[in-house]
């Protein structure tokens, strides 16, 4: 009797431990890495040579959600998804796009300008906090064309927002995603659209 | 034998009534200019959703450019995901032209206009709406035990979509016409142990008579 117990219990200890696991996981952070494609601009192009700097803060920027108890819930990593944006955004905005490794690149030197897009703020809305059918997302930045020497020439603040449509049935994943892509459409169509008009880009394009 | 099939298709009726009152719908139409369009011209439907409070579904949208583009006197549509794509950045929420007048400075835009050619579009058409749903009443209770489960109770609600679609002409850059469709229906619920929805069918209503209307309006008839 004794020896049949144990073998019992040895059966039901890779079944309790998988289930503690199981447990343990779904009470963990889960991780977003923001998906998706996004199309290429039908625009007319600005006859100037752009070099682009993705600083390491805006590659690995991520935003932590919270729980209402302050535990740490999701973790949305958006700073690829903001790269292959602008990827996409800008050579179809300028004559010529080159990516640089920092000012003290070589290739700066030869080019009009340099823009360094920084995230300053993050922030999202879910159905469950909010009480609405819909997943919100609002992401600010600080746009800057600076010189090749590093020295500012415009410095302007784009805001962003994006949410998903009301009654899907998205998992929580899935409608963050959603809306930040909603976001991240809105911030190349305001950024590629609005550029030649903020004024600080108007006067120094008409320097050139 | 004879009663039962007699009684069978008088049920019948009855239910087929019964589920066809639950909805109505009423299509108005306020036409503003002539229209007309040729085979190798086409139309955009787009929803509208620039209001922070409700946006209309592209679900609704593409169920109106797939009623326009079958049957008798067919449209050529070009989907609302592909035209918004081709001519990013200019139909985003916040960027769209909101009125027919606006549709000039933007096809002064030469890759615009370019774009607008290639697609062949006479008529853009604006869609807008949603679907409300009121007078939630009723309660149903379901229970599980040993021996099985069930639900009892009666649940009712009313649903009412409202839409309206705007019409453009490209080529004269002109609003040429409003159609809207209101659907609205009682949907019930009766669960005597299993729930049996009988749900009214407002949106789709709304959509296949919206559909109807517009290519009658678009062909000019």
């Amino acid at each position: 009797m004794k020896i049949q117990f144990k073998k019992q219990l040895q059966t039901m200890k890779p079944l309790t431990i998988s289930l503690i696991s199981c447990f343990l996981i779904s009470c963990g952070v889960s991780n977003l890495v923001i998906q998706g494609s996004f199309p290429t601009p039908n625009i007319n192009k600005i006859p100037l040579s752009v070099a682009v700097y993705y600083d390491d803060a805006l590659r690995a920027f991520s935003y932590m959600e919270y729980s209402e108890t302050g535990r740490e819930e999701i973790n949305i990593e958006s700073g690829e998804s903001h790269i292959r944006l602008f990827n996409a955004v800008l050579p179809a905005m300028f004559e010529e796009v080159i990516e640089v490794e920092g000012f003290d690149d070589p290739n700066v030197q030869g080019v009009d300008a340099v823009f360094a897009p920084v995230i300053e703020e993050f922030q999202l809305a879910l159905p469950e906090k909010t009480k609405l059918e819909v997943y919100e997302v609002w992401i600010k930045y600080n746009m800057r064309i600076l010189n090749p020497s590093g020295v500012s020439l415009a410095d302007w603040v784009v805001t962003s927002y994006g949410k998903t449509p009301t009654e899907t049935f998205l998992s929580v994943e899935d409608g963050i995603n959603d809306a930040a892509i909603v976001a991240l459409r809105d911030l190349a169509s305001s950024f590629s659209l609005n550029f030649t008009r903020v004024p600080e880009v108007q006067d120094w394009l008409s320097t050139l | 034998m004879i009663l039962f099939l007699k009684n069978k298709a008088a049920i019948s009726y009855v239910l087929t009534c019964f589920l066809a009152s639950c909805t109505s719908t009423t299509v108005d139409e306020f036409r503003q200019g002539e229209t007309g369009i040729e085979s190798d011209e086409s139309v955009v439907i787009l929803g509208r959703r620039q209001a922070s409070d409700f946006e209309t579904k592209s679900d609704f949208v593409e169920c109106v450019g797939k009623g326009m583009s079958q049957g008798e006197n067919a449209i050529s549509v070009v989907p609302e995901r592909e035209f918004v794509d081709a001519m990013f950045p200019w139909f985003e929420p916040r960027t769209a032209p909101l009125r027919a007048t606006d549709l000039e400075q933007l096809l002064a835009e030469d890759v615009v206009a370019q774009k607008m050619n290639e697609f062949g579009i006479r008529y853009m058409v604006w869609v807008e709406g949603f679907t409300e749903t009121t007078g939630r009443t009723g309660s149903i209770s379901c229970t599980v035990g040993p021996g099985g489960g069930g639900c009892f109770g009666f649940g009712t609600w009313e649903d009412d979509a409202n839409f309206d679609a705007r019409v453009w002409d490209v080529n004269s850059l002109r609003n040429v016409g409003t159609i809207n469709a209101d659907a609205t229906g009682q949907s019930y619920l009766p669960a005597l142990v299993v729930p049996i929805p009988l749900i009214a069918r407002v949106e789709t209503n709304a959509c296949n008579r919206l559909a109807a209307q517009l290519k009658d309006f678009v062909n000019g008839e």
